[in-house]
């Protein structure tokens, strides 16, 4: 599903160099809920953004079902990550003039294969999924921070995308609603069978995922698979 | 860009002015509705200005066409034949004879010095709305003789004292009082005031009226010669039509043809050109702070919206429909100042129309035409989306990571 072959990330500060991936190499199988954890500053981050096409490496390839992404143009990026990819961030990031309801069917709007009764069908049931359908027509602001990460992650659920990228989802969150957004993803990746890779410094996340690969220095120090596999 | 991208852009735009702050979108309405208002009003002034002077010089001057002695002469000979000739033109409303002396008018014992006009009185009737504009008694009858209508302040005001005067008057002339006219000539004679009018021509209220029939006592030349002679067009004729017509039935060869455009611009000439520079400048000003000013205030939203923006990006949003997010805004902030601008315009021109500036050569309302509004909102609009579109398609071009980092 993905292939990273010797990605390295140099982030240059003046005349200082900054190895925030130095050479990860990595596989990730279809349907896998893959952690990456490691410590403040380790890259794991800096490896979420590639893999999302929201940056590009200095060197190194990544490829995703058969697609070398690092030859696609701008457009192309945009379209894939709006086709193929779902991202849920750190601060939930919806966009606050718009309600729920238009949060979530931002991205099945844009879809070209998609009419607006199914925009609205699909937003209504992903909304039903997270539980959040008699909130449809409130803002943003009007939500708890735990209800306002649901809502990122229909958002990025609208469209059913192959693979679900997730940047420290639970960061701002206490740790009932944690358990809560862990245990939709779970769900996510148990029925729609989508590839989740997620992003936590959180110990007790680990018992979620499937594989857990542990970043130092922008190196992949460890890569184990937590009894768990992939359905 | 597709109709799905278009669609996004505008819901994102709408809901930002629906949501976002409202009184940022309202100043902003504002100041391009002013920013409207100040492009039209002045030049609008000056067009009312233009207007008023004109109608005026048509109505007691000039008419819209105006026959003048050739080079050389002093009168325009042979009138009868020549307003016969012209009379029986398609187009012409009415030709008439204008035969003007100065004199010096007395009243106890006031003196003062005027033009007395000699006019026909039925004839000017349909040139001249004169006839309409009496304050006091009644408009001269054509065979009448040893009587005048004089100006409203010639006639003057009883309660205000000479020394308090803005203009010299007679002192408060009343309807059938006696005034001596003196035209310096030798001939010097006791006129009844029939009349008093006001029609708001300086040049005309400063005159006195008489028929040509008793300005033919006054001077025997009256009779068959004329200062000039005015021609009204009737509707639906230009002046060019007119003046074209005399020309080509050789009135040009009675005396000299020139419509009232012939004779404003050299007259206003100047004036009109300092109107219009006076009128650029103020519809530059005006595009300058709206253009500004919308650029300050898209720009402001685009740099606080910055990790917005990259979001958006983030989750597949394409940089054309953040871009047109931006220039949906400027938009819809643009139509509704300029409504706004239009409706300040139209009831400033509606209050000007019942309370216009009044001077003692003109009043100056809004002169407005459909044409004055559709060029104005079109360039204030085009203004604002060039003030809009830059903004955002700069923050558009912005990746993705220096976006969210902000």
């Amino acid at each position: 599903m993905i292939i990273i072959e010797d990605l390295k990330k140099i982030y240059r500060m003046g005349d200082v160099e900054v190895n925030a991936l130095d050479g990860v190499t990595l596989d990730i199988a279809k349907g896998e809920f893959l952690g990456i954890m490691g410590a403040s500053g380790s890259g794991k981050t800096t490896l979420l953004h590639m893999l999302g096409l929201l940056d590009e490496p200095t060197s190194g390839k990544i490829t995703i079902d058969g697609i070398d992404v690092g030859r696609l143009n701008d457009y192309e990026k945009t379209q894939f990550r709006l086709y193929k990819l779902g991202y849920v961030f750190q601060d939930y990031a919806l966009v606050p003039d718009l309600t729920v309801m238009e949060n979530v069917s931002l991205p099945a709007m844009l879809r070209l294969d998609r009419t607006e009764q199914q925009t609205q069908a699909g937003s209504f049931e992903v909304l039903q999924k997270i539980g959040l359908c008699d909130r449809r027509d409130h803002l943003p602001r009007e939500l708890s921070g735990g209800q306002q990460q649901r809502v990122s992650i229909a958002r990025a659920m609208v469209n059913k995308p192959d693979i679900l990228f997730a940047d420290e989802p639970c960061a701002n969150l206490d740790s009932e609603n944690s358990r809560l957004v862990l245990e939709l993803f779970k769900e996510i990746n148990e029925e729609f069978h989508q590839t989740i890779v997620m992003v936590s410094h959180e110990d007790w996340h680990k018992d979620y995922f499937h594989r857990i690969i542990r970043l130092k220095d922008g190196k992949i120090v460890s890569d184990g698979t937590n009894g768990k596999s992939p359905h | 860009m597709g109709k799905k991208e278009l669609k996004v852009a505008f819901l994102l735009a709408l809901r930002s002015l629906q949501r976002g702050s409202r009184s940022s979108v309202i100043l902003t309405i504002l100041i391009i509705g002013m920013c409207f208002t100040n492009m039209i009003f002045l030049p609008s002034m000056f067009n009312g200005i233009g207007q008023s002077i004109t109608k005026q010089v048509v109505d007691y001057e000039v008419g819209n066409v105006l026959v003048s002695p050739k080079s050389g002469d002093k009168y325009v000979a042979d009138i009868h034949a020549t307003l016969d000739l012209i009379n029986g033109m398609p187009g012409v409303e009415r030709a008439t004879p204008h035969f003007s002396k100065g004199a010096t008018l007395k009243y106890r014992q006031r003196v003062l010095g005027v033009t007395v006009r000699a006019i026909s009185p039925n004839d000017e009737k349909s040139i001249s709305p004169l006839y309409t504009k009496m304050v006091a008694g009644s408009y001269l009858g054509e065979a009448d003789t040893g009587e005048v209508i004089i100006g409203r302040p010639v006639a003057g005001d009883s309660s205000i004292r000479q020394e308090d005067e803005f203009q010299a008057s007679l002192g408060g002339v009343r309807v059938g009082d006696s005034i001596n006219i003196d035209y310096g000539n030798g001939y010097v004679k006791d006129y009844r005031v029939k009349g008093i009018y006001f029609t708001g021509w300086s040049q005309a209220d400063s005159a006195v009226y008489v028929t040509s029939t008793d300005m033919a006592l006054v001077d025997p030349k009256a009779l068959d010669n004329a200062d000039y002679i005015t021609v009204k067009a009737k509707p639906g004729y230009s002046e060019k039509f007119i003046k074209d017509e005399l020309l080509a039935y050789g009135v040009g060869g009675t005396g000299k043809v020139q419509t009232t455009a012939d004779l404003l611009s050299k007259s206003m000439g100047r004036a009109l050109q300092s109107f219009a520079i006076i009128n650029m400048v103020s519809l530059v000003v005006s595009i300058i702070i709206t253009t500004v000013v919308l650029f300050i205030v898209i720009t402001i939203k685009t740099i606080s919206s910055r990790k917005q923006i990259g979001i958006l990006k983030a989750i597949g949003v394409d940089k054309e429909v953040i871009m047109h997010n931006y220039g949906f805004q400027v938009i819809i902030l643009g139509i509704l100042g300029i409504i706004l601008g239009i409706f300040l315009t139209l009831v400033l021109a509606a209050y000007m129309a019942y309370h216009p500036i009044v001077t003692p050569e003109w009043s100056a309302t809004l002169y407005i035409t459909p044409m004055d509004l559709l060029m104005n909102s079109v360039i204030l609009f085009i203004a604002a989306i060039v003030a809009g579109y830059v903004p955002a398609y700069q923050i558009s071009r912005e990746d993705i990571q220096t976006a969210m980092r902000t």
